[in-house]
C-alpha cells in the first residue's frame, strides 16, 4: 500500500503546493480514507481470527475439564465411593465463631469467591471471628476526631 | 532612569504591533480562565496558557520564533540545496528556556511519547472483544479528508491543508506531529495555532457532539440496548498490541513512531512484567512531557504569528473538520444497525473520533437520556481507542502524501 502511496506521481504533494486542482485533492481524499479503511479492516480481519482461536482453544479446556470432572464422578459412582465425601475433605468446613450471622459468612464467602475468580487463584475460608476491638473508648473518640473531615 | 524603562516589557506594548501581544495575553488569561474555573482539559490547556502569556511578554525573550525559521543551506556533504534547514547550533547557544524544549515538538520526539503513555494507560479489551468496532474509528477519520477538501478549496497549501485536517482526528499529539512536520515559514499558520485549535475542539467535545448526533439518529436507534461483550483473555490482550504494530507499519511506515509506541506502552501494561516501566509511562514520564509539550506549544503562539486571517479559518476548518468526523462515526454506525438488525446502537459512532475518554463518555450520557439504564460506555470505548489507531494511520497518510 505504502507503495502505491510512493509511486502514483499525483499523490506527491510538495508541503508549498497552493491552489490544489480538484482531481488531486479527490485522489487525496480517496486513498486516504481507503487506505485508513483497509488497515483496520485487516485488523479486524486478524483480531477476530485470532479471537477465534482462542475462543475455540478455551472452550476445549473447558470441555475436557468437564468431561474429566464426569468421567471421574462415574468412576466414583462405580467404586461406590460416596463423590461427595472427597470434595468434603479436601474443603474443610470454615470455623465460625457463634453469634456471626449466616448473611455475613455469605457475603464475607462471596467476596472472597469473587476475589478469586477475578485473579485466577484459588482461595478458601477457614475460618471467621470477630475482630477484638483493642482501642480503648479514649482512642476510638480521639481517631473519630482527627478522620471527622475525610 | 528613562533608559531603564524603554528597555523594560511595558515599552514593549508601546512598540509597533505591541498590542498584538496585549490581545495574546488576554486570551491566555481566558485559556486560563477555562482551564482553572470551568475544566476544560486544564492539563494541557493551562501548560499551554501559560507558554503562550511568557511568549507574549516583551523582551523575555524565552523563545526566539526567527530561529525556527527554515534556513537554505548548502551542506558540504551532499552538496544539495536544503530548504528545510533550522540551525540546532545557534538554538542550543542563544536559545531560551522555551526554545530548548521546543526542540522536543520540532524533532517530534513529544507527541511519540505522549502516545506511549496513552498506550500504558488503555484497556484494548473492548475493542479486542467487539474488533468490528475498528470500521467507527475508521469512519470517524472521514473529517479529517473531507476537512483537506475545504483547505484546499481556500487555497492553501498543501502542508497547511494537512495540518488542518488532522484537527479532524480529534488527538492533540498526531496534530502537532503532523503539524511540526509539515509546516514551514512560508505557511501562515503554525504549530501553535494548529495545537491551540485541536485542543480547544477535544475540550469541547461534550458540546459539539450531542447536537450531531441525536440530529442524525431516531429514538428508536438510540435506545438500543447492547448486550454484554465477551471477556478477553490475557493472551489475547498480549498479541494484540504486536500485531498491530507489524500491520500497520508494515502498511503505512509513516504512522509507525506513534502507532508503534502506542502499542509499545500498551504491551508494557500487559505484560504485567513491568510494572514499574508501566507505570512510569502512565505517570511521571506522561507528565513530564505534558509539561514540556503544553509550555513550548504554547510559546508559539506569538502575537505575530497567531493575529491573521488564517487563524480564523484554522477555527472555522477545525469545527467543521471535528463534526464531520463525528457525523461519519454516527452514520456508519446507522448502516452497522441496519445490518445487524437493531443490535448496535448508532450512538457509539460518535466515539470514533480519538479523544479518549470523553468521545466515550459523551455516547454513554447521550444513550441514557433515552434509557437510563443503557450502558452503553464500554462499547463506545473500543471505536474511541480505535480511532487513536486510525488517526495515527491517517496521519501517517498525510504525511506520505504530502513531502516536505
Amino acid at each position: 500500500m505504502n507503495e502505491l502511496l510512493n509511486t502514483a506521481p499525483e499523490l506527491m504533494l510538495k508541503g508549498t503546493d497552493k491552489g490544489l486542482s480538484g482531481g488531486t485533492i479527490t485522489s487525496v481524499v480517496v486513498t486516504g480514507i481507503v487506505v485508513v479503511f483497509i488497515g483496520l479492516i485487516l485488523l479486524i480481519l486478524f483480531v477476530s481470527i485470532y479471537g477465534k482461536i482462542f475462543d475455540s482453544i478455551n472452550k476445549s479446556k473447558a470441555a475436557k475439564a468437564k468431561a474429566e470432572a464426569e468421567a471421574k464422578l462415574r468412576e466414583a459412582a462405580k467404586g461406590e465411593v460416596k463423590p461427595m465425601a472427597s470434595v468434603v475433605k479436601s474443603e474443610k468446613a470454615p470455623e465460625i465463631e457463634d453469634g456471626i450471622e449466616e448473611e455475613v459468612v455469605a457475603v464475607i464467602a462471596a467476596a472472597i469467591a469473587a476475589m478469586g475468580a477475578s485473579s485466577g487463584k484459588k482461595l478458601a475460608l477457614r475460618s471467621i471471628k470477630t475482630a477484638k476491638s483493642s482501642r480503648s473508648a479514649w482512642a476510638a473518640a480521639g481517631i473519630a476526631d482527627n478522620t471527622r473531615p475525610f | 532612569m528613562a533608559d531603564l524603562a524603554a528597555e523594560s516589557g511595558f515599552a514593549g506594548f508601546l512598540a509597533d504591533g505591541g498590542w498584538k501581544n496585549i490581545i495574546m495575553i488576554l486570551i491566555s488569561f481566558l485559556f486560563m480562565y477555562l482551564a482553572i474555573a470551568r475544566g476544560f482539559e486544564p492539563l494541557l490547556l493551562l501548560p499551554i496558557s501559560f507558554g503562550m502569556l511568557l511568549t507574549n511578554l516583551p523582551f523575555a525573550e524565552m523563545y526566539h520564533p526567527e530561529y525556527w525559521e527554515y534556513l537554505e543551506n548548502i551542506p558540504e556533504r551532499t552538496g544539495e540545496l536544503n530548504s528545510h534547514y533550522i540551525d540546532y547550533g545557534r538554538i542550543l547557544q542563544h536559545g531560551g528556556l522555551l526554545d530548548i524544549l521546543y526542540m522536543g515538538v520540532k524533532l517530534q520526539i513529544y507527541p511519540p511519547l505522549i502516545f506511549l503513555g496513552i498506550g500504558a494507560m488503555t484497556d484494548f479489551g473492548p475493542l479486542i472483544a467487539n474488533p468490528k468496532s475498528f470500521l467507527l474509528g475508521a469512519a470517524a477519520q472521514g473529517g479529517i479528508f473531507f476537512t483537506f477538501i475545504g483547505a484546499a478549496l481556500l487555497n492553501m497549501s498543501a502542508a497547511e491543508c494537512g495540518s488542518i485536517a488532522i484537527i479532524g482526528g480529534a488527538d492533540g499529539p498526531t496534530a502537532i506531529y503532523v503539524s511540526s512536520k509539515l509546516l514551514s515559514k512560508t505557511d501562515s499558520i503554525g504549530v501553535g495555532t494548529i495545537a491551540l485549535a485541536a485542543y480547544t475542539y477535544m475540550a469541547l467535545v461534550p458540546i459539539i457532539q450531542p447536537p450531531i448526533m441525536r440530529l442524525l439518529t431516531t429514538r428508536k436507534e438510540r435506545s438500543v440496548v447492547m448486550g454484554q461483550l465477551r471477556s478477553v483473555s490475557k493472551i489475547e490482550k498480549l498479541i494484540f498490541p504486536i500485531l498491530v504494530t507489524v500491520i500497520i507499519s508494515l502498511m503505512v511506515p509513516s504512522a509507525a513512531p506513534l502507532v508503534g509506541m502506542l502499542m509499545f506502552g500498551n504491551l508494557l501494561k500487559e505484560s504485567g512484567c513491568c510494572d514499574r516501566i508501566a507505570k512510569t509511562a502512565q505517570n511521571e514520564l506522561m507528565n513530564i512531557i505534558t509539561i514540556f509539550l503544553g509550555v513550548s506549544v504554547g510559546a508559539t503562539t506569538r502575537a505575530d504569528k497567531i493575529l491573521t486571517l488564517s487563524f480564523g479559518k484554522v477555527i472555522l476548518l477545525g469545527v467543521i473538520a471535528f463534526s464531520i468526523g463525528t457525523a461519519c462515526g454516527v452514520l456508519l454506525g446507522k448502516l452497522m444497525y441496519v445490518i445487524s438488525k437493531g443490535k448496535i446502537n448508532p450512538l457509539i459512532g460518535s466515539a470514533g473520533v480519538s479523544a479518549v475518554p470523553m468521545a466515550a463518555r459523551v455516547s454513554q450520557k447521550v444513550g441514557q437520556e433515552e434509557v437510563p439504564t443503557n450502558y452503553l460506555l464500554m462499547h463506545a470505548m473500543g471505536p474511541n481507542v480505535a480511532g487513536v489507531i486510525g488517526s495515527a494511520v491517517a496521519a501517517g497518510v498525510l504525511l506520505s502524501i504530502v513531502q516536505v
